[in-house]
């Protein structure tokens, strides 16, 4: 924008007098932004302060009620989380999810476009409105397919799993162990994540300059060093983005979990998202439930740095 | 010479099988959700489960239907929805144009705004907001979600206009200023009308997110002031499950979605890459 700025004053040219006369302090722009900015400062701006006073106060339900202000703790409802043991279960288990989910969703996000490359026409028509749909699908409706997919007693999938010789599927509830509870969830998430992570990166696989694998193919490179070598660098700064926003998501995993886990997770099943949620309206620990959030946030900030790195680029790049 | 010669046959038809594994893979849960919708409660809730209906009927779309605060939920949602979008694309027009077509003091710093709200997690504003609103006696009413959700959907809105603004040749509005249009008359006759793909596909995306949310619906608000999300999560632990009218209820409500993504989905792919790979 800098570079814009400078031509219209350098080479002011036929044509050229409104661009001109724009230099002038206008007021239109503000006008204009006006309505974005007031509705963003009140619905967003002022909760993220309330957010971190209220972290610092001990809001109980009679504050709510009688609309008197609560009063001030300091540090005591951070002191009150850090030193819990639950609190940090919570967190590996979120981040481990995180690490697992992201790396199986980008892994065969990347195989599924590589395939879509590959395969027959009608193949890849197929895939793709497959896809289509489940990426369609609300999570909330499709965390209930999953649901009811692995019912105990009536769930296609114990039935399916029943019918290899030897093996009793028969009324197995998939929750009673947080590890095949999670391994659910994780396949749900990982379902619902591949088609915006295999149709994003088969749309960057296509702007990969066919000159350039050739080239390497000319040269004797394998399909394999071609990838490596050609293909995953170009699409870098593609892959980067979308490894990142599938951290921010599955960071974040709410719905999943509370659908599949009717409303109220258990311990071993709880997220920071549910954490917090659970904390506040479940136990009306308003003040608790929005420390927890603050230091979400923040390791969500810490997540986000390549993210947020890639988002000025673009905002510098206007 | 192309890359194509060394791919044997035998490779392509691996490629291809594994490729109809992965669709019959990812469809299997959509049909699933569909086998069960249409059959009796007899059939639902049968240990072996059959992989089509004997018996096809419309029972559970029916008692689906007919369960409470079904149709109050879905003009609910309805309603919510498109005040959010509109809202939405009027105020994000106009900061869009504003980005847009104007430099300004302060511009970039506003893009960075846009861009960096994106970021909140709005489960983490849900208590101030809570409390806010609650304040304001706008819990438990269809204006404070639809406000929350016109906030929601506005910093993608701004963002996506903007380019599709962009796309607009500058040419065009100075050529209208320089033959006696005004700038409103600029607006409405070249602009508007240019961007008018573009305002369809923005609103179908807000669309899609207002219709989708319920995590803020359903703790702002009681059963009879709340979506059809909303709807389908209640109704799934308060009376125990009845998985054939839960899965009728979940096609009704996810139609409206799949319609509108099958419309845009050409767009989808090229709107995530631009910028992404090329810049």
């Amino acid at each position: 924008m800098q570079a814009v700025d400078e031509r219209v004053v350098q080479t002011p040219r036929l044509g050229d007098p409104i661009r001109v006369r724009r230099r002038r302090p206008n007021r239109m722009p503000l006008l204009l932004t006006m309505p974005a900015l007031v509705l963003l400062a009140g619905l967003l701006a002022y909760p993220l302060a309330r957010m971190l006073v209220l972290s610092f106060q001990d809001m109980q339900l009679r504050n709510l009620f009688a609309g008197t202000s609560p009063p001030w703790v300091g540090f005591e409802n951070y002191k009150e989380i850090l030193t819990d043991g639950v609190f940090w279960s919570v967190v590996r288990r979120t981040a481990i999810f995180t690490v697992v989910s992201v790396a199986i969703s980008v892994v065969l996000g990347m195989a599924v476009a590589l395939l879509m490359r590959r395969v027959s026409k009608p193949v890849r028509l197929a895939m793709m409105v497959a896809m289509m749909f489940v990426w369609a699908i609300p999570q909330l409706v499709s965390a209930q397919i999953f649901k009811w997919m692995v019912d105990a007693d009536f769930g296609v999938v114990n039935y399916m799993i029943d019918q290899i010789p030897g093996v009793d599927f028969a009324n197995h509830s998939w929750f009673a162990d947080p590890i095949q509870g999670w391994a659910v969830i994780t396949t749900l998430v990982v379902w619902a994540g591949i088609p915006f992570l295999a149709i994003t990166l088969n749309a960057g696989l296509t702007q990969v300059p066919r000159e350039l694998t050739e080239a390497a193919t000319v040269d004797g490179a394998g399909p394999w060093q071609t990838l490596r070598h050609i293909t995953l660098p170009i699409l870098r700064p593609l892959i980067i983005i979308v490894t990142t926003l599938s951290v921010i998501w599955n960071f974040g995993l709410f719905t999943q979990v509370w659908v599949v886990r009717d409303s109220k997770p258990e311990q071993e099943y709880q997220t920071l998202a549910t954490y917090a949620f659970t904390q506040a309206f479940g136990r009306n620990e308003y003040s608790l439930g929005s420390a927890i959030s603050v230091i979400t946030v923040l390791l969500m900030l810490g997540v986000m740095a390549f993210y947020v790195r890639q988002m000025f680029m673009i905002g510098d790049v206007d | 010479m192309s890359a194509t010669s060394h791919r044997s046959r035998a490779g392509t038809i691996l490629a291809n099988t594994v490729g109809v594994v992965f669709v019959v893979l990812m469809a299997f849960p959509v049909y699933w959700v569909l086998n069960t919708a249409f059959k009796p409660a007899s059939e639902v809730l049968s240990f072996t489960p059959s992989f089509l209906p004997e018996h096809p009927t419309l029972d559970n779309f029916r008692s689906a239907i007919k369960a409470p605060y079904f149709l109050v939920d879905l003009r609910n949602g309805m309603i919510v929805t498109a005040f959010a979008v509109a809202g939405a694309l009027v105020v994000g027009f106009l900061a869009a144009l504003a980005i847009a077509r104007f430099r300004f003091y302060g511009r970039r710093a506003f893009i960075m705004v846009i861009l960096g709200v994106q970021l909140v997690p709005l489960l983490a504003l849900l208590i101030p907001l809570y409390l806010m609103l609650n304040r304001v006696d706008l819990t438990n009413s269809l204006i404070g979600v639809s406000i929350t959700y016109l906030v929601l959907i506005l910093p993608y809105t701004v963002w996506t206009l903007r380019g599709f603004i962009a796309a607009v040749p500058r040419e065009l509005d100075e050529a209208a200023l320089v033959d006696g249009c005004s700038r409103w008359q600029t607006f409405y006759r070249i602009i508007l009308p240019l961007t008018g793909p573009g305002l369809v596909a923005t609103s179908i995306y807000g669309f899609i997110q207002a219709w989708n949310e319920f995590i803020i619906i359903n703790t702002l608000n009681n059963p009879e002031k709340q979506n059809l999300m909303a709807w389908l999560l209640q109704n799934q632990t308060n009376r125990g499950t009845a998985w054939g009218p839960l899965m009728a209820g979940a096609i009704i409500t996810a139609l409206p979605v799949v319609a509108f993504f099958l419309m845009i989905q050409r767009h989808i792919a090229v709107g995530l890459t631009a910028g992404a790979v090329k810049g």
